[in-house]
């Protein structure tokens, strides 16, 4: 009983999807200038970071002691900036989500698609492409841009393979190459970490549907809970350690150079991520089964 | 076509929505009245897919909202105003509603130009007056041009002038053959504007019925009638063997149920009373739906007056 002629027919096959959700998520990031601003953080603060760290660290070599050069790390130096950049991503993650909660617009966003993991979906995958290529752009980058600086300070390419320990009696400040082994991977895990992170925060903004407890909540895992650990007892706080995100972030940087140190500390570069993976798909799991299951 | 069969809905211990069934037919404007806090916008949220009910069911055309492959292209909605972030553009904003259903850019544009947008399409939201969102809200629901359109207080922070244009508009859409379903808690509004009304108290029915129908149903004809002799009147009324009541009217004169002008001018006459006065009195709207709703209003002012039966 169709009255009125509409220009946009209803029975055109297919339906209001993820392929075009996609399209309407990235139209909403690109179209505020929170996610301009945060992006130009870490890009700044990555590069300039790892310019300034490696500046100072280089300066350093020459009076540190055996014990210090040996904790000298070329590829850490030029990852500074992801210590700030975990919390640009945190907080955009979240406010992807809960932005849209605080105006209401969540619920135009849901009269749109007949199915609400379709917007989960979308937003999801348009912030986490976003933020995985400039991450990773940002770190290669610094990678580079740091040890630039080491080899500016009289820095020598270590061989791939080798350790620092080979380097600590001598007077050239050890550098690290991109194909020295575990550079790469390092490198490239950064940009996993902050990725993995954005999820894990844009997952809480789903189950908390609030900024400011997403985002409370995502700094409370990164850095409240590792103080809560460090009190525990040993015998209980030494098998947990190792599970806690920022030492999976920290255990997916560490190259070559300072493996001995943190031998059974810290997971293996790819098992940690694949831990951190696993956090992240429960966490996005949970919100997407909340935002179901809930009246919006 | 909405169909709503037994809704309910409850939030903790409030019943919000309380076995409600009505329907809202194609080609009118139908009017969705309550006071306050009746439950007019959880029902909005119901059939909008956006609020599961406890029980019962909303139907448009026969389908649920979570059925339709193409939402925007079918109901279009105005819920709340200031839903869209404030930091982008009303044009972006629209964009990215449109995009989800496959509507083509110009589309946004011509909505633009249809709620007098234009100006202000590349202006952050967060700037707009309440009047302006309003519009931008109306320019999403119409976005898809969809057959079905619900809107939720629409001319609420509108100029005159801004209502009078939503007024149009409804009539018009509601002319094309669309199913048209207005929130209000406006009487007067609704009478100018919807044929049809569902009039909802504390979740419940009250009445399903056209507006018309609905003040002839609730109101007892009275009529004004202004004397030099009101005194004597008033005794030759209560005299006369009729069922009315007598009360003297705000402005003076007496205001009498329960008789029709014709009658009263008759015992008037058979008294020697000379009358200056006889109209009958169209109970307004306002009045009817104040008398149905004052049980069910849950939030009284202090002033407001208390149920009367």
């Amino acid at each position: 009983m169709t009255l009125v002629e509409t220009r946009f027919p209803s029975t055109e096959p297919g339906r209001a999807g993820l392929r075009l959700s996609l399209l309407s998520e990235w139209t909403k990031v690109r179209s505020v200038r929170s996610t301009w601003i945060s992006l130009i953080v870490i890009v700044v603060a990555g590069i300039g970071l790892s310019a300034l760290v490696s500046n100072i660290e280089a300066g350093r070599w020459a009076s540190l002691g055996v014990a210090d050069r040996l904790q000298f790390d070329p590829v850490r130096f030029s990852q500074t900036g992801e210590f700030i950049s975990q919390f640009v991503v945190g907080v955009l993650g979240a406010l992807v989500v809960t932005s849209e909660y605080a105006t209401g617009s969540i619920r135009t966003t849901l009269a749109t698609v007949p199915r609400r993991s379709t917007v989960l979906a979308a937003k999801g995958i348009v912030i986490a492409t976003v933020i995985f290529v400039v991450t990773e752009i940002t770190a290669f980058t610094s990678f580079f841009v740091g040890q630039a600086v080491l080899t500016a300070h009289g820095g020598r390419t270590l061989p791939s393979g080798s350790t620092i320990v080979t380097q600590v009696t001598s007077s050239a400040i050890p550098v690290i190459g991109i194909t020295h082994a575990g550079a790469a991977r390092a490198v490239f895990l950064c940009g996993i970490y902050l990725t993995l992170l954005t999820l894990i925060a844009f997952g809480f903004g789903f189950i908390l549907r609030h900024t400011a407890g997403a985002i409370s909540s995502f700094v409370g895992v990164l850095l409240v809970l590792p103080l809560i650990v460090q009190v525990l007892p040993s015998s209980i706080a030494d098998p947990i350690e190792k599970f806690l995100p920022s030492n999976l972030g920290l255990a997916m940087i560490v190259v070559t150079s300072r493996k001995t140190d943190f031998a059974g500390v810290l997971m293996a570069p790819w098992m940690a991520a694949a831990t951190l993976l696993g956090y992240t798909a429960v966490v996005v799991a949970l919100g997407a089964w909340l935002l179901a299951r809930r009246d919006a | 076509m909405i169909r709503a069969v037994g809704l309910s809905k409850h939030y903790g211990r409030t019943r919000a929505v309380d076995d409600l069934s009505f329907e809202v037919r194609a080609g009118l404007v139908t009017g969705f009245l309550g006071p306050n806090g009746s439950g007019k916008s959880t029902t909005m949220r119901m059939i909008m897919g956006l609020d599961r009910p406890d029980s019962g069911s909303v139907t448009l055309d026969g389908r649920r909202f979570h059925d339709l492959p193409w939402p925007l292209r079918e109901v279009g909605a105005l819920l709340e105003a200031k839903a869209v972030h404030p930091g982008r553009s009303a044009h972006n904003h629209l964009v990215s509603l449109a995009q989800t259903n496959a509507i083509p850019a110009a589309r946004v544009d011509e909505v633009l130009e249809q709620v007098g947008l234009t100006s202000v399409a590349d202006k952050r939201v967060g700037k707009f007056s309440l009047g302006m969102s309003q519009r931008l809200g109306i320019a999403s629901a119409l976005l898809g041009d969809p057959e079905v359109l619900l809107f939720d207080e629409p001319i609420n922070g509108l100029d005159p002038e801004g209502i009078l244009w939503v007024r149009n508009l409804l009539k018009s859409l509601a002319a094309e053959g669309r199913t048209i379903f207005v929130s209000s808690h406006l009487m007067s509004e609704m009478a100018l504007t919807a044929t049809d009304l569902v009039v909802i108290g504390r979740g419940r029915l009250i009445a399903d019925t056209t507006v018309a129908e609905f003040i002839s149903s609730n109101t007892v004809p009275t009529v004004l009638v202004r004397s030099p002799e009101e005194g004597r009147l008033a005794e030759a009324l209560a005299g006369a063997s009729l069922d009315t009541t007598v009360r003297p009217g705000d402005g003076g004169g007496l205001v009498v149920t329960g008789a029709t002008p014709a009658q009263i001018g008759d015992v008037a006459h058979g008294a020697g009373i000379a009358l200056h006065e006889l109209s009958p009195q169209q109970a307004s709207l306002e009045e009817v739906f104040m008398d149905l709703t004052s049980e069910a209003v849950d939030y009284h002012g202090t002033t407001a007056v208390e149920a009367v039966s």
